[in-house]
């Protein structure tokens, strides 16, 4: 009950009551410290119905009754369910006080709600640290100048704006790689003589904004870098370096194409003369207004090459073109003389394509017809060859005619032989090469199989590590926020015994539940075995009642055992009647020991006589009441 | 080439597919060349997972013409003993063929019943010596509809065109590239995709024939051609007529086209037409390309 009185205590001291250090238990407060406290709770929950209420007990009886009924009404309206009256707060008695306090400080508002769990670390918690400051001056009110506490002006005066100056910083680049060594020279200068950043700035108040400016970029370029490397720089498979060497070529190159097709477009014009005297602003107007998209820098087929080619050379043949200003008549009948032999041309050139293609399909129909007869010719040439060949062979045996068939049929006969002997000696080796083959391929296979799944075992075994150390990060961080949470926790309260005297209480419920168990346990056996011996008891009667019976109607002897055996039955039965009677009765006497505790804690005899004085002064009150009404 | 004419088999083979899988050559006598050979071993269904089983197939390769027959073996030693008693005992006898029985055994009728007027398309390809190039996932139904598309052309008898089992595979093109107009059949449907393959498509299960752009100006028809194709049409039609007549009916029409032709060359000097001779009669201009075309295709056209 200590720890609970405790945390009581500690509650009501944070909500404002004023808790000297001696009460450290509900029994010791008195009746005003419980409504101050009780008040003070209410209207932390609850300030519409809490600024009603005073915080201390009026001296007047009835003043003082009137309190408390309306006290009792108020925490019957925030929803506390158990008896309450003005007795409760007048004359208390511990329980009731304990319960009603504990409903209330549950009822306070949790302040730290928002405190969620954020990931962790120094880095958040400053952060956090800051918002708290800029919330905290964003909410401070702005005041005229007048107004303002010394406090707030550091804040609010126009002299904190400052335009968004910047100036360049002079950083000292440390060089990574074993390439390039810095001057002894560079790094004296950058130790000793370099100020820091604070200091290089004339005006103190672009540092910021110029550390800003300069970190940006510095982000901006390696996040593009990133980017450009991601996408195209592992795609091309060379070292960061050569990709940077290549890309500088490129870009060289492309400059240099641009300029160049820029000084050629304007040969093409007849006002050629003029490139010559046009300057750089003019060039520039060219190179823009050329076409934005790659037109420029494709290289452009063979065929436009020396389009070009023969246009500057019409351009040189039909420009005669002195340098200088020209009229606008002549440039257009130079333009018109030009457009009108290009079109000339091109019509010649139409023509001409269109003849050929008609040449073609004219004569692709006798083609195929010379490629078949080829083909044909060709086919019964080889058919005549092989012929003659056969016709010049038989020729040349002709003249021995009969020795030769015979020797012909014979060679026949023998390869025939030959090769039949030559496949069945084949067959034979081929059997065993057919296992060997087999049994390759199933130790193959069976290799196949075992390395997949030694892949798959592989896998399995990656993604439980990946996922191991997943965990373990992620272990890691919660342990540091927790740790860090624990820092910042107030020190009042030493949760260590909180949770130790929990942990105890828990562990001894589970043991009482277990002794209850085994209790109900027996208790069950016990009932069991009566009612077991009660109907044995009851069957053995009934038979030996109804044997004796049988021969107690003709023998006195029996008749007396009879008799006997009733007077038995039923002195037995009121033993047992009163043994359970006295179980009872012991039962009762326990229930109304336990009932005298809990009534002797109430302080019901003090109460008792505090009513009384209190029903004295409110009569006495009364009495003088009534003798001002009637002295009026 | 005379009815009386026979060809000879070159060669006989076994091909096994084994426990494991594996298709192999176990025995060919006398011998079969390598290309050859490769070219079996895909032919034959064994290679293909075993999902189809086509007990008889035949194709061409090289102007060699190669028949193989499929049979599911219990015991694998037996077949051996068996392919070899049989050659021994039932002489194979190929003059017991009938040549002009062997080229009929195909049905016109199935053709003209399944394309109906379209047949034109078919009977103008190959008058003019085009290549086509039929589909159909079967192999059976393939090689029935293909053996029959050069009756259509029974003036020629030529069926060195027939390619009806092909692979897209390079050694295979090539050969079916070396003649100039062809009847070749596919099973894979990849073939669609190859527009230099063929002038006519035909997509036998969907039953659609397709003119290649290059070829449509050549396959132009007319007044001629509907004219043919009415005559196939009703002659397939008539329930009393057998195939070879059919056949017969179409070649009498098409002997009636080539006596034309012939007499209008025979006008010129050398008996060669030219395209102005032909200009000279005012023919509809499909009719005069079609003339053109088959000339160059009879050989009856001047250089």
């Amino acid at each position: 009950m200590e720890e609970v009185d405790k945390i009581l205590i500690h509650a009501l001291k944070q909500v404002g009551t004023v808790v000297s250090e001696e009460t450290d238990s509900v029994k010791l407060f008195s009746s005003e410290l419980i409504v101050e406290a009780v008040v003070r709770c209410i209207r932390v929950i609850d300030p519409g119905l809490g600024s009603a209420l005073p915080t201390s007990l009026p001296p007047g009886m009835s003043a003082r009754f009137r309190v408390g009924m309306s006290l009792a009404q108020a925490c019957q309206d925030i929803g506390y369910k158990g008896e309450i009256g003005y007795q409760t707060f007048l004359y208390s008695n511990e329980p009731e006080i304990r319960s009603l306090l504990m409903f209330l400080v549950e009822k306070l508002p949790r302040e730290r709600a928002e405190v969620s769990d954020q990931p962790t670390g120094k880095s958040v918690v400053l952060q956090r640290a800051i918002a708290a400051v800029i919330k905290a001056q964003l909410a401070v009110p702005w005041l005229p100048s007048n107004c303002r506490l010394p406090l707030l002006d550091e804040t609010q005066c126009p002299g904190a704006l400052h335009s968004f100056h910047v100036q360049s910083l002079s950083l000292p680049h440390c060089s990574k790689g074993p390439g390039k060594k810095q001057l002894k020279e560079v790094m004296d200068y950058q130790r000793y003589i370099l100020p820091p950043v604070t200091a290089q700035f004339s005006r103190h108040t672009s540092v910021l904004a110029s550390i800003l400016e300069q970190h940006i970029a510095e982000l901006s370029a390696a996040q593009e870098w990133d980017n450009e490397w991601n996408s195209q720089g592992l795609l091309s498979r060379l070292t960061p370096q050569d990709y940077h060497c290549r890309k500088l070529t490129r870009m060289h190159k492309r400059i240099k194409e641009q300029l160049h097709s820029a000084t050629l477009t304007s040969p093409e014009s007849p006002l050629s003369g003029l490139c010559s005297t046009s300057d750089l602003s003019e060039l520039l107007q060219a190179f823009r207004c050329s076409d934005p998209s790659d037109h420029v820098l494709t290289k452009g087929t063979h065929f436009t090459h020396t389009q070009k080619f023969t246009f500057t050379q019409v351009a040189a043949m039909t420009s005669s073109i002195p340098t200088g200003h020209q009229s606008e008549n002549d440039i257009q009948l130079c333009q018109q003389e030009e457009l009108t032999l290009l079109q000339q041309q091109f019509h010649q050139l139409c023509s001409d394509v269109n003849q050929l293609a008609a040449d073609i399909k004219h004569l692709s129909v006798p083609y195929t017809q010379v490629l078949d007869e080829l083909k044909q010719n060709e086919l019964g040439n080889s058919e005549k060859e092989e012929k003659i060949q056969v016709k010049k062979k038989t020729i040349d045996l002709l003249p021995d005619a009969n020795s030769n068939l015979l020797k012909l049929q014979a060679l026949v006969e023998a390869s025939a032989k030959r090769i039949v002997n030559l496949a069945s000696q084949w067959e034979k080796h081929r059997a065993p090469l057919i296992d060997e083959l087999r049994r390759l391929k199933e130790i193959c296979s069976n290799q196949d199989l075992e390395s997949s799944r030694k892949l798959s075992e592989i896998k399995t075994l990656h993604d439980r590590i990946r996922v191991s150390t997943e965990e373990a990060k992620k272990k890691e961080e919660i342990y540091k926020q927790l740790v860090t949470d624990l820092e910042n926790l107030p020190q009042d309260l030493s949760r260590s015994a909180y949770t130790q005297r929990i942990l105890e209480i828990v562990s001894n419920i589970k043991k009482q539940k277990e002794e209850i168990k085994k209790i109900l346990s027996d208790t069950k056996e016990l009932q069991k075995e009566i009612n077991n011996l009660t109907g044995k008891l009851d069957r053995t009667f009934a038979v030996t009642d109804e044997l004796v019976f049988k021969d107690a109607k003709k023998d006195e002897s029996v008749r007396k055992s009879y008799k006997y055996l009733a007077a038995l039955h039923e002195n037995c039965n009121q033993l047992i009647q009163t043994i359970e009677d006295t179980g009872t009765i012991l039962r009762e006497i326990r229930d109304l020991e336990e009932q005298i505790e809990t009534e002797n804690g109430n302080k019901t005899v003090a109460n008792l006589e505090r009513i009384m004085d209190d029903y004295k002064a409110i009569r006495q009150e009364n009495s003088a009441l009534a003798a001002k009404v009637r002295d009026c | 080439m005379a009815a009386t004419e026979t060809q000879f088999m070159l060669s006989v083979g076994l091909i096994e597919k084994d426990v494991n899988g594996d298709t192999l050559w176990v025995w060919c006598y006398p011998s079969v060349g390598s290309d050859l050979r490769q070219v079996l071993l895909r032919k034959c269904c064994l290679t293909q997972d075993g999902r189809d089983f086509h007990t008889f197939v035949f194709g061409q390769f090289c102007r060699t013409w190669y028949y193989i027959t499929t049979v599911e073996v219990q015991e694998p030693t037996a077949l051996n003993k068996e392919f070899v008693q049989s050659d021994e005992n039932g002489s194979f006898l190929i003059k017991d063929y009938d040549v002009r029985k062997a080229y009929l055994a195909g049905s016109v009728k199935d053709v003209v019943s399944q394309f109906g007027m379209e047949t034109i398309i078919l009977y103008t390809a190959l008058m003019l010596k085009k290549r086509i190039v039929v589909h159909h996932p079967r192999i059976e139904a393939l090689l029935e509809f293909t053996r029959v598309l050069p009756t259509l052309t029974w003036h020629r008898k030529d069926w060195s065109i027939l390619h009806p089992y092909v692979h897209l595979m390079d050694i295979e093109l090539e050969d079916l590239k070396k003649c100039p107009g062809y009847v070749a059949g596919f099973v894979d449907p990849e073939v669609s995709n190859r527009s230099d393959l063929f002038d006519v498509y035909v997509n036998l299960p969907d039953s659609v024939i397709t003119v290649s752009q290059s070829a449509k100006e050549a396959m132009a028809m007319g007044k001629l051609h509907k004219e043919v194709g009415h005559l196939i049409v009703q002659s397939a039609e008539d329930a009393d007529r057998s195939d070879s007549q059919v056949i017969k009916d179409i070649s009498i029409k098409t002997k009636e086209i080539l006596t034309n032709l012939v007499a209008l060359a025979n006008e010129c000097e050398d008996s060669k037409i030219t395209l102005e001779v032909l200009k000279q009669h005012h023919f509809p201009p499909a009719t005069e390309n079609f003339l053109f075309h088959l000339a160059a295709a009879e050989q009856l056209l001047r250089i």
